[in-house]
């Protein structure tokens, strides 16, 4: 073998262990090191050089890939995620033909269509969609991405908010809590345009919480502040989205002071 | 396996992602691979390029790395269209935009690059501060291209982008570093008259081509020369012509004959002297001679240079007895380059040329005669104008000779022009021009002559020493001061102008300017239009106060005289001339506009300037003056000369306007730029103006087609013998209107001017404009306001004649080839018959054969004619004759042994022609030129037409001359008695003295 490839995979074995480990920060190194040792590898994308080797680099390397993916989704780091999905790619798009098929391949191509849609990039998610294969929608994981993006879509909130039971892969709850906030938010969004003012019982139930506490939590979260209550006895504001724009949670009795828009 | 040669990449999306990693070397990775994979990816690229920007921009990465994504971002731009992004980034790329990359990208960008460049440095050049400063980096660029271009020996890029660029160093570079150095010069000398708009930059690049061609080992002294002349250094040729007569090599002093012709032909009369003057005389003593050119004695001689030539020819010839050869041999040939450079040879040599090959049909002019009322006074002195153009230096005045009666209904100007007119005819004929007009000249205070005749006189001596006046200038001065008639110094004005064109003397200059003074509108024109003359080119600032007087002067005459004197002044100025336009054409008066005009044109004569065809345009649509306006368009002909094509496509549009003066003005410009080229496109555009609704567009129409088709016969275009039937109609239409029927006139006299072996030139050879021509032409198109000046006409016509010379400067008997079918280039067949049969006869088919035939009996019948006339005491001339009939019956023969013995009628006309010494040969015909390989005689440059040095390859033999005999020969002490001698016929008196004779003195019998 090889002694190139032998190097990195033994360092490769290293990265699974801290990986098994849990032990991300070790991982993080470790990758770093192994994408700078598959440079050199030509038979790699963007070559695809015709090596002896090639079959087994390009096996080694889609592993690592896939696991720098997973291993974004770990750590909960978007950005990663992204450069690694994208440099794993092209060894579904452009190799896929060459090689077996990876374990992996539809529960990753599933992460990223979550990922889209937690980013709210329909677009992309489309696009991506149009590109996988009759057998691939098959899959439980495109599956329930792709019924995720269609309640998404229709306003059954509701659905997408219960989709983290019925997440395929352990990864997939990061992007389902993820997708809640999303959700959450596009109904925040349009509350504020529809609404002058809202009850807090209202609020509450058109964002799907089960308490008020989380209600406040939430609109601490997103809001650059919330202002506390103001009147005496009821109405409190928060600022919206950081947009100077008001947005009103009224208490029950006080609505029928206010009018509605 | 075996698929993996076949996998490609579907999408950049992995590289780009690689760009956001941390590691600066997995960044790396992702540009180098991302540069091979721009072609195919740039619109996913696009979507990154800030990304790729931020990382040029990162001071912590690694130098190469971000040259890389210069290079990938510039790439991108490249595609996107940006070009000048692209480019900000190939400079940032540095050495990775790799000049010598055969793709798209870098040929794309190069050509920006260097466009960048030029326009940068001559921005630079032009605000003549260093504060523009250009990007190294960008010089970096274009120096890499222009070594690459060297090193692949492609010079003439090289030179033309160092050209562009300004920078003489890389264009010397590549002038030395080729492999034809000689050639590559020439292509520069070229590139740098037809490309470098700026006069002081050409200069530049003309001085640095004498630099080169003096480092070679065997420099062309032609090309230095004509250089020198360009830069107006009279010392460095007058250094070479020193040299190289001095050599021991016959060969030699032939390439300074040449050179000199050569000079000759640009009509520079004021270098010209310089230079002559320069030349050092011949040394006594033989110690002496080792001292270099320009020692003391030297000195003393050129300080006394009014001496008359021949005193330094004494000096010469004292001291033959104590010098050794080499300074008699000197002296020699000194004396026969002074004679050159004077003009006198070559002058010399026209004036025979033109007598014995004088073609002019005379039937054309009775024609004329007899069909113009005797009343009309324009048509009759068109016809005298007609008359002297068409034996303009032929010294034929056959015509006014049998007409005596008739010419003298001339009267008061038209007598002036009368007599001017003789000045045409006898154009060049330096020796006896004065004695020739003594007896119409002022005799000094005896006042028995009419004064217009006498200011005819005056000018018409103007005429004969145009441009070469030495001899004559201080009797013009002479007879300016001494007459008060202002006729008189009307004529004289013109005369002192035209004889001392160009050389700026001062005195002279006052002289005119007292008769200025005296504010009489008739003089004070010509006045002011021999200021001019006196000035060309000069850029003097006593145009300022040719200037104030015009404004103070209430003669319209005046104004104009000297609107055009001024002009004049700044010819071939250029830039320099800027402040001066500027100033007449905002003037209130529109005559000082009109002026302005004339400024433009002449200041940038045959530069094809962008921005004077640019004002010309705007003038031409929106001058509220009809004559500015008029002006302006054809002023237009003057700056685009150089590249007559242009021309009609330029005023195609300002032909048809709605204002007569327009069109007319196009119709000059056409005239004057295409003049001499038979240009078909000016043709077209000429036709329907000749038969305009105005009359004066007419006019103006048939002139300029009469100089466009100058030479040119009906084989080569139909529509000249359109054009001459349509002439005829029109001078024989009683109905026609004066002005067109004048058009008409002078039409037939400019198409076959100077005995049809004269075209219209305002270039010379070497692309030089020509001075004289280019002025002459210029005060010819002030004939709109004053007939007179119609002879000026006569200045740009230039004999088209081969003329082989040998050491001794004579005409040898010497052959060579014209590769094309004879009729193509041969005289228009001479009017034979009353016009009305010729009419019909004309557009009958004649076959060349048997065109050939009459042609050849004709000239038979000729000959036998010349023998009959010349039947008198001097059986001298009897033989001159003959030999001149052997010579050509034996060219006849020489043609007919190629065509194969038995002439039938429908053998297809031979391919080529032998012409013999000296030649007519039409400048269209000068590419078919070729000279004999087993010739006796080889041309020291080959020169398809002027005048050619020959050397000789057998210099033993005795030589056959061809021509008549040595042009050195005194001038005839018979000069000016032999009109007296009554009876002797003009050709005989000719061949006796191997020069035309004065014709007889006649008078006016009114």
């Amino acid at each position: 073998m090889d002694p190139q490839l032998t190097e990195v995979s033994q360092l490769f074995e290293r990265f699974k262990a801290a990986f098994v480990r849990k032990d991300f920060d070790t991982c993080t190194n470790f990758l770093s090191q192994l994408k700078v040792l598959l440079t050199k590898f030509v038979s790699l994308p963007p070559l695809f050089e015709n090596t002896p080797n090639a079959v087994n680099e390009l096996l080694l390397a889609g592993e690592i890939y896939e696991h720098a993916v997973v291993l974004s989704v770990k750590i909960e780091d978007q950005d990663a995620f992204e450069r690694d999905f994208f440099q794993l790619k092209p060894y579904y798009t452009d190799v896929g033909s060459r090689l077996p098929l990876s374990q992996q391949e539809y529960l990753i191509l599933g992460l990223n269509l979550l990922r889209l849609l937690v980013q709210n990039r329909i677009a992309e998610f489309h696009t991506e969609l149009e590109l996988l294969s009759a057998t691939a929608l098959e899959n439980p994981c495109i599956k329930h991405a792709v019924e995720l993006e269609q309640s998404f879509m229709e306003g059954a909130y509701n659905r997408v908010l219960g989709a983290r039971q019925t997440a395929p892969h352990e990864t997939y709850v990061y992007f389902t809590d993820l997708l809640a906030k999303t959700v959450r938010d596009e109904i925040a969004g349009c509350s504020e345009k529809a609404y002058n003012y809202l009850a807090i019982n209202d609020a509450r139930q058109m964002l799907l919480f089960s308490s008020d506490q989380e209600l406040f939590e939430y609109c601490k979260e997103v809001s650059v502040q919330v202002t506390s209550i103001i009147s005496i006895k009821c109405e409190f504001f928060f600022k919206g989205f950081g947009k100077q724009r008001l947005f009103r949670l009224v208490p029950n009795d006080c609505r029928s002071i206010l009018s509605r828009r | 396996m075996s698929a993996g040669a076949a996998t490609m990449v579907s999408s950049a999306g992995g590289l780009l992602a690689m760009l956001n990693e941390s590691n600066p070397q997995l960044k790396y990775h992702a540009l180098s691979n991302l540069i091979s994979f721009v072609d195919q990816f740039w619109p996913e690229i696009s979507t990154s390029v800030p990304i790729i920007e931020s990382l040029y921009e990162d001071e912590e990465f690694g130098q190469h790395q971000r040259q890389l994504a210069a290079l990938l971002v510039s790439k991108v731009f490249y595609y996107l269209g940006e070009l000048d992004d692209s480019l900000s980034y190939a400079l940032g790329a540095g050495p990775l935009f790799d000049v010598s990359e055969d793709s798209d990208y870098v040929r794309t960008l190069l050509s920006k690059a260097i466009d960048e460049y030029v326009s940068l440095r001559s921005k630079a050049a032009e605000s003549s501060d260093d504060a523009a400063k250009v990007d190294s980096r960008l010089e970096g660029i274009v120096e890499r291209m222009l070594d690459k271009c060297i090193l692949d020996g492609k010079y003439q890029q090289a030179m033309g982008i160092s050209i562009e660029c300004r920078r003489l160093d890389k264009l010397e570079e590549a002038i030395t570093r080729s492999d034809n150095v000689h050639g590559t010069l020439a292509y520069c000398i070229n590139a740098s008259h037809s490309f470098v708009y700026r006069r002081e930059y050409r200069q530049d690049v003309l001085r640095l081509l004498v630099k080169v061609y003096e480092k070679l080992p065997s420099p062309d002294y032609l090309s230095i020369c004509q250089c020198l002349m360009f830069l107006y250094e009279p010392e460095g040729v007058a250094n070479i012509l020193e040299k190289l007569l001095r050599s021991e090599n016959k060969e030699d002093a032939l390439y300074a004959f040449q050179i000199a012709f050569d000079l000759v032909e640009n009509e520079h009369q004021a270098f010209l002297l310089n230079v002559r003057d320069r030349l050092s005389a011949p040394k006594s003593l033989p110690s002496e001679s080792v001292q270099p050119g320009s020692s003391n004695p030297a000195h003393a001689q050129n300080e006394n240079s009014t001496a008359p030539e021949d005193v330094q020819m004494t000096d010469g010839s004292s001291a033959v007895h104590e010098a050794d050869p080499n300074e008699v041999m000197y002296s020699e040939r000194l004396t026969k380059i002074k004679g050159i450079l004077s003009g006198e040879t070559s002058i010399q040599l026209t004036l025979q040329f033109l007598f014995s090959c004088n073609k002019s049909d005379l039937l054309i002019l009775k024609t004329i005669k007899q069909s113009v009322e005797m009343r009309n006074s324009v048509c009759h002195s068109a016809t005298i104008y007609a008359n002297a153009i068409m034996h303009a230096g032929t010294t034929v005045d056959t015509f006014l000779r049998d007409n005596l009666d008739w010419l003298s209904r001339a009267t008061n100007w038209a007598k002036f022009s009368a007599t001017a007119g003789l000045g045409v005819i006898h154009r060049g004929h330096l020796q006896q021009g004065r004695s020739l007009m003594a007896p119409y000249l002022p005799q000094g205070g005896a006042g028995g002559g009419s004064p217009y005749s006498e200011g005819g006189a005056l000018y018409a001596l103007g005429l004969i020493h145009a441009n070469h006046g030495e001899s004559i200038k201080q009797f013009l001065r002479d007879s300016l001061s001494g007459t008060n008639i202002e006729v008189i110094q009307h004529g004289a004005c013109l005369g002192l102008g035209l004889a001392a064109l160009g050389t700026a003397d001062e005195d002279i200059y006052d002289d005119i300017k007292s008769v200025l003074y005296t504010d009489s509108a008739v003089a004070g024109e010509a006045a002011g239009i021999g200021m001019g003359l006196l000035m060309v080119g000069t850029a003097t600032e006593k145009a300022s106060e040719m200037l104030a007087y015009a404004h103070e002067t209430q003669h319209e005459k005046i104004i104009r005289g000297l609107a055009l004197g001024i002009a004049l002044t700044v010819y071939g100025r250029e830039e320099e001339a800027d402040t001066l336009i500027e100033q007449m054409t905002r003037d209130q008066d529109p005559i000082l506009r009109y002026g302005g005009m004339y400024a433009l044109a002449l200041a940038y004569r045959g530069t094809a300037n962008n921005k004077a065809i640019r004002q010309l345009l705007h003038f031409a649509v929106s001058d509220v003056s009809d004559d500015v306006r008029r002006t302006a368009v054809l002023a237009l002909g003057f700056v685009l000369y150089s590249e007559p094509e242009q021309t009609p496509r330029i005023v195609s549009l300002l032909s048809e306007s709605y204002n007569p003066h327009v069109r007319y003005g196009a119709a000059l410009a056409v005239g004057i730029s295409c003049a001499g080229t038979g240009l078909s496109e000016a043709i077209s555009l000429l036709e329907p103006l000749t038969s305009d609704v105005v009359d004066f567009v007419r006019q103006g129409a048939l002139i300029a087609m009469a100089m466009v088709m100058v030479q040119i016969n009906e084989a080569s275009d139909s529509r000249v013998g359109t054009f001459r039937r349509q002439l005829e109609k029109i001078i024989l239409d009683k109905h026609e209107d004066t002005m067109s029927k004048m058009g008409a006139i002078l039409a037939a006299g400019i198409l076959d001017a100077g005995g049809r072996n004269v075209t219209i030139r305002l270039l010379s050879k070497t692309k030089h404009d020509k001075v004289t021509a280019v002025v002459g032409l210029a005060v010819f198109s002030q004939f709109w306001y004053w007939y007179p000046l119609i002879y000026f006409v006569s200045l740009s016509f230039s004999p088209t004649a081969l003329i082989g010379l040998n050491y001794d400067l004579k005409v040898p008997k010497f052959e060579f080839l014209s590769h094309a079918k004879p009729s193509l280039f041969e005289y228009p067949k001479p009017t034979t018959v009353p016009t009305t049969t010729s009419a019909v006869k004309l557009p009958t088919a004649i076959l060349s054969t048997s065109a050939k035939a009459k042609a050849r009996a004709k000239k038979e019948s000729e000959q036998k004619a010349n023998a009959e006339k010349s039947t008198g005491p001097e059986s001298s001339s009897a033989a001159a004759n003959a030999e001149k009939g052997k010579s050509s019956s034996e060219k006849d023969g020489e043609a007919m042994q190629v065509d194969n013995p038995p002439e039938k009628k429908s053998e297809p006309e031979p391919s080529f022609e032998i012409l013999t010494n000296p030649a007519r040969v039409v400048p269209a015909q000068e590419k078919f030129i070729k000279f004999l390989e087993d010739s006796r005689y080889v041309p020291v440059k080959s020169a398809p037409s002027g005048f050619v040095l020959l050397r000789d390859l057998s210099p033993n033999e005795p030589e056959v001359l061809s021509l008549t005999d040595s042009p050195t020969s005194a001038a005839s002490p018979a000069g000016g008695s032999a009109p007296a001698a009554g009876q002797q016929s003009s050709s005989s008196a000719m061949a006796v003295d191997d020069e035309p004779q004065p014709p007889q003195a006649f008078e006016y019998t009114s």
